[in-house]
Parts: C-alpha cells; structure tokens; sequence
C-alpha cells in the first residue's frame, strides 16, 4: 500500500530478514535457500503491501501455499517482532513448537501447507468468502513454479477467475527448483505467465529480488479489476547471497554441515553495512 | 421413536433440509462439485443463490476452496458423491478441511467444515467407480473427525443441523431421492455420538447404520412373523462414538450381528468388533454388509438381492446366526 518509507529501507529489512534465515537454520539445518530468495518478497509483503489492523496484525490475509517456505514468514515476523528469535532458534527442533512447516493456526499460518498445491484454491475460497461479506481486505497466496504441477492449483485458478476474484493475488516463486532437479528437467512448467493470463488471470513476469518492481507489481495488482492476479517472480536459490549461492546452488533442504553459515551472515553483514551508507 | 401406520416418503430429503437451514442461517453455503441437481441442492441454488458456490467438476477444488471458505468466516457444506468427495479429495478432506481442530492441532475449536457424501455403498447403480463402499473407514481414520451415516431423512435433517456448530471435520452419508420416513421427529432428538435402541427384544442383538438400519428394520418385521427374538440398535455416529453403550448393548447378548451399506472393513463392522474386542470376551460378532470384492451395478434392490442383504435372505441368515 506505500508506506512512507524508501526502497533502501525495505532493502534493508529484506538483508535482516536474510540474517535471521541463517540464524535459525544453522542451529540444525533447514530451508534456508528459500527463504533468503524469498527475504525481498517477504519484505514488500509484510512491511508495505498488507495493510496493519488495530490489533497488531494485518487486516489483509496472507496464505503460505508451500509449507517449506514458512522459514521466510518465520525469518520476517521476528523482524516485526510477532516472533522472538529465541523462539525460532527452536525451528526444527525434536519436541519444539516451531514447526518446520507448520500447521493452521499458528500465527502466520492460516492453512496446514506440507501438502503442496492446496493453498490456491484455499486463497481463492477465502477471498470468494471475504468478498461476499463486504470485506476489503485482500488475500495473497505464495505458492511455487514446482507446485504448478499439481493439478489442484489449476482447479483452484480456474476458480478465481470464474470468480473474478480482483482482491485475490498469487505470488508465485518461480525458482525452477523442486526436490529432485530443475523444474525445467523434472516436468516444465513454463511459459507460467502465458498459462495464468489463458486462465483468465493478470500476470506479470518480475525479478523476485528488485524492490521497486515488486512494489509496482502489487500496485498493479491492487488495481487491477476484474479478474484476480498472479505475478510471477523469477528468483534463484539463496539470491541475495553470492557466497552460498556459489557455494550450494542446488540446495533443497540445506543441512546444518552443507554450508559456511560464517561466511554468509558475514555477506549479509557488509551488505546491510552498504544500505546504510546509501540511505 | 419409529413412526407407525403407513409408510411416508420423501422424494428429495436434502433439498429441504438445505433450503430450510440456509433460510435460517446465512453463514452457511452450500457447496457443489457439478452435481447440485444430482444431490438435491435445487431450492438453495434457484432462491438463494448468494449460499451456493459451485467450483465446476473438481472435488479436490470442492474441499480445498471449501476450507478457504470455512477461514474466511461461513460454513461451507461440500455435497458430492461420496465416491468422489472421499476417494478423489481424500488429502483435501484430511488436511485442509481436517487438521486445524481439536487435540494435535493448533486450535482447540477451529473453522467447521461439513462434507456430505451422496448415493453411499449400492445406493449408487454404477458398479465400482460410483460406489463408495470405504468412505466410512476413510474419513473414521482422520483425527478428531465427526462421522455421521443417517438412517432417515429425520436424523439426515438432525445431523445437517448439528454440523454446522460442531468445530472441524464433519462427513455425513447422505440420502437422496425416495426415502423413507422411519423416525418420528416428535420423539427422535440427535445428539453426536449417541446410540438408539430402535426395538428391544431378548435373544440376537442387531447394531446398524444408514441404508443397514432401513434394511434391519425390514428384516426385523419378518424375524418377528418369525418368531425370532432380537434386539435392534441403531448407530448414526460412527465417529466420535459412546463406546460403553455399544458395549452394553452387545454384551447384554451372546450373539451380534451388524448390518451396513459398506465394506464389511473398516465400517460399522469393525467399530463393534474394535470396541467389543477391547473390552475381551464378549459376543461372536457377524458381519452383514458389503463383502471386500467388487459389489456388481444395478437398482439397489437388485444389487442388495445379489449381496444376500434383501429383506428376506438378510432375515434368514440372522435367523441362522441366532440358531
């Protein structure tokens, strides 16, 4: 929604958010390729995009598709202090309750997301229920390019437009990563933003790691009318990260020995350092 | 609590139970998967349009878009085949609609989400896709869920009516299309998890649900031109079930018989036996039903002709049971 504040400061806590994704997944291991990737889109999100309610919370619903990716809600909802790092240190631990993907509830989390694909069509019946009472508040669903192949998102899709839900966005990361290889070796799923506008969706195709277009992309997005949006956001592995990204380029699941963490809280280190000098 | 004098009939029970409850409750939406008309959701979709929402042919869509739905604050009831709504959106059923209530989850008391399951077992003439003879079994293994099979359009109606203020996962078996009228709504009240003693008699005990209790109750007019003593227990509830009063009724005879329009696995079969068996030494248990082979196609009198489960072959091989 722009709030007063400068794509310097949001690159800012997208570079704290980074921390905090290694933070909690050196203590033993996690996904934490994904969440760096993820920390400007987090940023965006949860710092300019969803609107605040009165409650300290957001008036506006976000809908994590991919469970592995909670590290990215985990990694921003301690910097606006919903979590305690503490508390996230705890991720992945035998007995926690931080789950490493978490189940419908827990703050941030409003659908058990472990059983990819489901959260499209949810997002979708949450904004269809909004709508209908009169609501504004929007409804952003992050799911992946990997999730694209199963077919309950397509159901869910062809849902929304039918529906023409225009207070409904998809986020989608296309990282051309699943569990086993490239999605492009595995079962291609590009050209992704052809495939939503003949789903009757606005898209637009977008660096998942440039601050000023995403803030442009949901403001298109919240203006678009009509028809729901989904925009495509083309990110790597641990973006924002050279030395891990060199390092382990491949990762799925990033084990607690698989990498320098040193050397990469050290990366984000100088990078915050340069923010603050351009600021 | 049963109804004497001549047999009623309701053509389409679920059109009116839904039209009545949306009529009275505006949070609820009815939900269809391409098939309002083939389960009776015709008042609720011509006059109250804005409580139905029809996500095309798509059941795992139908539960997960009805989950969304259930977040953003309505009750949605998912209706389909119960083929369908239990086979083909299983995961859907279990996770999204089911995992976010009860003990093991995050909420103590979370969204309600009700699914109602058409033309169940042989109810349904088209052999093996069409027949959901497992459904029960399915959604009785999901944690913390409500499982109903109706006998009549009166517990139908109760068990509709009572979902809707239950937290979590409901299935319910629904009953479309000719049904008889069996219970007397003046005397029937439903409470989740309760069992009813339908007859009271001494000798063979018989403990039914859904379409099993209507075929009992046929079988249980001819038993007596018999003269074959029994008792007749009917179990709406398959989930969360009052153990002790299966307990007490199958104890308070030497021999059970159960009767149900599914899988001799996993339903109502094995609930007595699981319950009777945790206990130690009780009754033999018999178990009527559907065998674990494919059931043939077919009008269900035919079909239930074909399985030994007509009014007269089911009396028979009680009779045999209790001699």
């Amino acid at each position: 929604m722009r709030r007063n504040q400068s794509i310097t400061d949001l690159d800012i806590l997208a570079a704290k958010i980074r921390a905090n994704v290694l933070e909690i997944c050196r203590q033993r291991g996690g996904y934490a390729a994904q969440g760096v990737a993820l920390a400007d889109i987090a940023a965006a999100l949860y710092f300019d995009e969803m609107r605040p309610d009165d409650d300290g919370w957001f008036r506006d619903r976000f809908v994590l598709s991919n469970g592995h990716d909670a590290i990215m809600t985990y990694a921003a909802l301690a910097e606006s202090g919903h979590y305690k790092m503490d508390d996230l240190r705890t991720y992945n631990a035998d007995g926690g309750w931080v789950d490493q993907s978490p189940i419908e509830g827990q703050l941030g989390f409003e659908i058990t997301a472990g059983s990819l694909g489901q959260g499209p069509s949810q997002s979708a019946g949450l904004a269809w229920a909004l709508r209908q009472q009169g609501s504004d508040a929007r409804v952003y669903c992050l799911f992946s390019d990997g999730e694209l192949q199963e077919g309950n998102v397509w159901e869910g899709a062809m849902f929304a437009a039918h529906q023409k839900l225009d207070n409904l966005c998809y986020i989608i990361d296309n990282n051309d990563m699943q569990a086993s290889g490239h999605a492009a070796d595995v079962m291609a799923v590009e050209p992704v933003p052809k495939k939503f506008e003949a789903f009757g969706f606005k898209s637009r195709r977008i660096s998942g790691t440039d601050m000023g277009e995403l803030l442009d992309t949901f403001d298109e997005a919240r203006a678009t009318k009509g028809k729901p949006f989904a925009m495509i956001c083309d990110t790597r592995l641990w973006d924002g990260i050279d030395c891990l990204q060199k390092a382990l380029p491949m990762a799925h699941y990033t084990a607690k020995a698989a990498v320098d963490w040193d050397a990469g809280a050290a990366e984000i280190t100088a990078t915050l350092a340069a923010l603050d000098a351009k600021r | 609590m049963l109804l004497t004098g001549p047999r009623e009939i309701d053509p389409a029970p679920f059109d009116d139970i839904s039209f009545d409850l949306c009529s009275r409750r505006k949070d609820v939406v009815i939900m269809s998967a391409d098939l309002s008309k083939y389960c009776q959701v015709v008042r609720v979709k011509n006059e109250l349009p804005r409580q139905h929402l029809d996500v095309g042919m798509a059941e795992q869509n139908l539960l997960s878009v009805a989950a969304g739905v259930a977040k953003g604050g309505y009750i949605p009831i998912a209706t389909c085949f119960a083929c369908y709504i239990t086979r083909r959106a299983y995961d859907q059923m279990m996770i999204c609609m089911g995992s976010g209530s009860g003990p093991g989850t995050n909420q103590d008391s979370g969204p309600t989400n009700v699914a109602i399951g058409f033309t169940p077992g042989i109810a349904n003439p088209a052999r093996i896709h069409h027949q959901a003879a497992e459904d029960l079994g399915m959604v009785r293994a999901i944690p913390n869920a409500n499982v109903i099979d109706p006998m009549d359009p009166t517990d139908f109606r109760a068990a509709v009516n009572a979902a809707v203020d239950l937290p979590g996962l409901t299935y319910i078996r629904g009953h479309r299309g000719d049904t008889p009228r069996l219970l007397d709504p003046a005397k029937f009240t439903f409470e989740l998890g309760k069992t009813y003693r339908l007859k009271e008699g001494k000798g063979i005990g018989i403990i039914s649900t859904g379409h099993g209790t209507q075929w009992a109750l046929e079988a249980s007019a001819l038993l007596e031109e018999q003269g074959v003593g029994h008792s007749l227990l009917h179990v709406p509830t398959l989930k969360p079930v009052r153990e002790a009063e299966i307990a007490e009724f199958a104890f308070a005879h030497n021999q059970i018989v159960t009767i149900e329009n599914h899988q001799i696995v996993t339903g109502l079969g094995s609930l007595v036996t699981e319950i009777v068996s945790d206990v130690g030494g009780g009754p033999r248990i018999t178990r009527f039903g559907l065998p674990n082979r494919w059931a043939p196609g077919g009008t269900l009198p035919f079909i239930r002709t074909q399985l030994g489960l007509d009014a007269k072959t089911l009396a028979k091989r009680i009779a045999e049971v209790a001699a």
